[in-house]
């Protein structure tokens, strides 16, 4: 038996299946910007990839981990496109679990005109991240600073005692909090005629 | 069967061509112009790499220029435009008794784009610097700061016009097969060929968009101001790394499942027997096509993704070698019994069958995340790939090449020369790529134009078998230009009995309108 297919019919056929399979290409596009926020949320959500938590309640330890003393080592960077000296006041402290912490840091503008930067941060060991909650940082914010201006850059966060229950991370004793200070990309960050530094 | 064999004239036929045979050939003939540049860039790497120190290539960006573009026109340019472009555009519609492609202008427009992207990628390379980026293209490296001028921006456009290009292509190829086969040409029944040219062209249309998001995304954020991969602008470089491994591992397979298609119809053809477990085989293909869509991060085992995570990538990556071994151990049972003919397009699916399980066994070697630890940008990761990807998918160009080439032009290659050639290849890509194990192993990284003398001996190993696969493949280009110019005139079919497939029965060459009254399938075998 031959089937008979008309060329019209053919071709309204193929147009369907065309214009579905474009449809198929135009969803796919879509996913891959709709990746950028859904892959935020999953990093702040989980910690994924060093993201530390932001505003979380505070929780007391109890128990075994009330006792647990974690040393956490602070870390500053400088990208080289930014005049500025970036460093802990103290380069580490020990802290009780569940307990809010405040750590400062020091920025000074070396050079002579205002700048604004701004600060990106993660934890190591990776696994950590979700466990460490920032209730308030300096790197929320753009700072700016005057010529020649220091300022101190404060940081509270506190450790979930959580962090004792996960066999992943039980046996850690030492964390590294990390901040790479930028220039601004969002406000000019270099408000006066370039000094050609 | 009266076939109309009027051709329009030189420029229309060839410029404005909407016939899938035509279109097919140009494919080839831009793959091979591509083949020849990019293998050059390859000869002249390993000629750097033969010895410790800098000998030939003291500009270490136009280093790493040639790495990048080397993988951009092998992986975009020579593999996908011969195999999908050429071959498939030649044999789908031949193998499923269909006069043409569903959208004949369409196909047009899927070439032209592509010859375009060509030309704008050699401009990226010789544009300030060139693309120093890798096929990968991760940012920062790729971003404004480390690579400004517009090389990389040009790079990008390329990559768009060869992605929709492909897209186009790929709707084609879907609509042509589920709409256009033949009376009883059912699903069931089409040969292997199209049936890799079908998931293929579903990867494409799903995996390519990824990439041109993605892709816009570093072009905005170098020159439009977004940060979607700047980490002071709140972006994060690392989710270019999962965009394009979303795209990049799928690709991997839009390379080698044709590759899967051409060695079943020839190692059917010459053993004299229909594919062993022809469903397990179809299925085979399109279970690695849906898991190759959930593995992406075993390529970032190295950016910190926490334990869980790599077990379950290092798990779904294992269970690809599932159904690639239903496929091997199927070829084998096909040959098994058969009456074997050593012509050379069956020398070129047995050394496809060598290449494919040394790179899968390296490949479920590399698969575990602890193991990668060690061997992740190493040596022993660029013999991986290019055992299991890249010659493994140029061995069945080469048998494709041999075993459609008499359908092609009517003329059939000379099969003592064919063979030699063979043999210089197989054994130069051995002597090339197995020794890279080796260093890799010691510790040699990729990616490098010099290194300590420690790796001195298999790195000189190595250069030599450069050296022998450039003869094989000069020796390639000469068995074909004579073939087309003076080879020995065949008809219909001239492998016999094994070749059960449609395209045998239409005239050699096949006449410019082909299957205009359908070839009726109704109540016949599977055509392997």
């Amino acid at each position: 038996m031959v089937t008979t297919v008309t060329a019209g019919n053919l071709t309204v056929r193929n147009r369907r299946v065309g214009l579905m399979l474009a449809l198929g290409v135009v969803a796919m596009v879509g996913l891959a910007y709709a990746s950028v926020p859904l892959y935020q949320l999953f990093c702040q959500i989980t910690g994924y990839g060093g993201t530390p938590k932001v505003g979380v309640v505070v929780e007391k330890a109890t128990g075994a981990a009330a006792e647990r003393v974690m040393t956490v080592m602070l870390d500053a960077n400088v990208n080289k496109g930014l005049d500025w000296e970036f460093k802990p006041q103290v380069s580490k402290i020990k802290m009780p679990l569940g307990e809010e912490t405040l750590a400062f840091y020091i920025a000074r503008n070396l050079s002579d005109v205002a700048i604004t930067g701004t600060a990106t941060y993660n934890v190591t060991p990776f696994k950590a991240a979700e466990y460490v909650s920032k209730i308030e940082c300096f790197c929320f914010t753009e700072q700016r600073l005057e010529a020649g201006e220091e300022m101190p850059m404060p940081v509270s966060f506190y450790i979930d005692p959580e962090i004792m229950n996960d066999p992943n991370t039980k046996d850690l004793e030492n964390i590294v909090l990390s901040y790479t200070f930028f220039p601004s990309r969002k406000t000019a960050s270099v408000e006066t005629k370039d000094d050609n530094s | 069967m009266a076939h109309d064999d009027h051709k329009p004239g030189f420029f229309k036929r060839w410029f404005m061509s909407t016939n899938h045979k035509d279109i097919g050939t140009l494919y080839i003939i831009l793959s091979i112009i591509a083949a020849i540049i990019g293998g050059a860039m390859s000869w002249y790497i390993r000629l750097e790499l033969m010895e410790p120190g800098i000998q030939y290539i003291d500009d270490f960006q136009f280093y790493n220029v040639l790495v990048t573009a080397h993988g951009f026109l092998m992986v975009f340019f020579v593999v996908m435009p011969a195999m999908i472009g050429g071959f498939g555009n030649w044999f789908v519609p031949l193998m499923i008794g269909a006069p043409d492609m569903a959208f004949p202008r369409l196909n047009n427009i899927s070439f032209w784009l592509l010859a375009a992207a060509l030309i704008l990628l050699v401009i990226a390379g010789l544009t300030g610097g060139g693309p120093g980026t890798g096929w990968t293209v991760y940012p920062p490296l790729s971003s404004a700061e480390y690579h400004p001028g517009p090389a990389v921006d040009l790079g990008i456009l390329s990559l768009h016009l060869a992605g929709a290009s492909s897209i186009l292509g790929a709707a084609n190829f879907i609509t042509t097969i589920l709409n256009m086969r033949a009376p009883g040409m059912t699903i069931h029944r089409m040969p292997l060929f199209v049936w890799a040219i079908l998931v293929t062209a579903f990867l494409l249309l799903l995996a390519l968009p990824v990439l041109a998001g993605a892709l816009t995304m570093l072009l905005t954020d170098r020159n439009f101001g977004t940060s979607f991969f700047i980490v002071e602008g709140g972006g994060d470089p690392l989710l270019w790394q999962h965009l394009f491994w979303f795209f990049g591992h799928p690709e991997v397979y839009i390379i080698i499942l044709p590759a899967f298609g051409i060695i079943s119809q020839i190692v059917s053809t010459f053993s004299k027997k229909p594919i062993f477990g022809y469903l397990g085989m179809a299925y085979a293909m399109c279970a690695i096509g849906v898991v190759g869509f959930v593995v992406w991060a075993h390529h970032m085992y190295m950016t910190g993704l926490d334990v869980d995570t790599r077990a379950y990538f290092t798990a779904a990556t294992l269970v690809i070698a599932v159904p690639t071994g239903v496929k091997i151990f199927s070829w084998l049972a096909t040959m098994w019994g058969g009456s074997i003919d050593f012509k050379t397009p069956m020398l070129y699916a047995f050394g496809f069958i060598w290449l494919f399980v040394v790179g899968g066994v390296t490949g479920v070697t590399l698969a575990n995340a602890g193991m990668d630890t060690v061997f992740h940008d190493t040596y022993f990761v660029v013999a991986h790939f290019h055992y299991v990807m890249a010659i493994a998918a140029i061995f069945a160009m080469f048998g494709g090449f041999y075993y459609w080439i008499g359908k092609m032009c009517g003329r059939q290659y000379n099969e003592g020369l064919a063979k030699i050639q063979f043999w210089i290849f197989f054994i130069g890509v051995n002597v090339l790529f197995f020794p890279q194990h080796f260093s890799g192993m010691a510790g040699m990284p990729r990616r490098i134009p010099d290194y300590p003398d420690a790796y001195a001996g298999w790195n000189y190993v190595s250069s030599i078998g450069a050296f022998i696969t450039m003869a094989g493949t000069f020796l390639f280009l000469w068995i074909a230009y004579r073939t087309v110019t003076s080879g020995e005139k065949i008809g219909a079919n001239p492998w016999g009995e094994g070749a059960t497939t449609l395209e045998w029965t239409v005239d050699s060459p096949a006449p410019f309108h082909t299957h205009e009254v359908l070839p009726d399938m109704t109540g016949k075998a599977p055509a392997e």
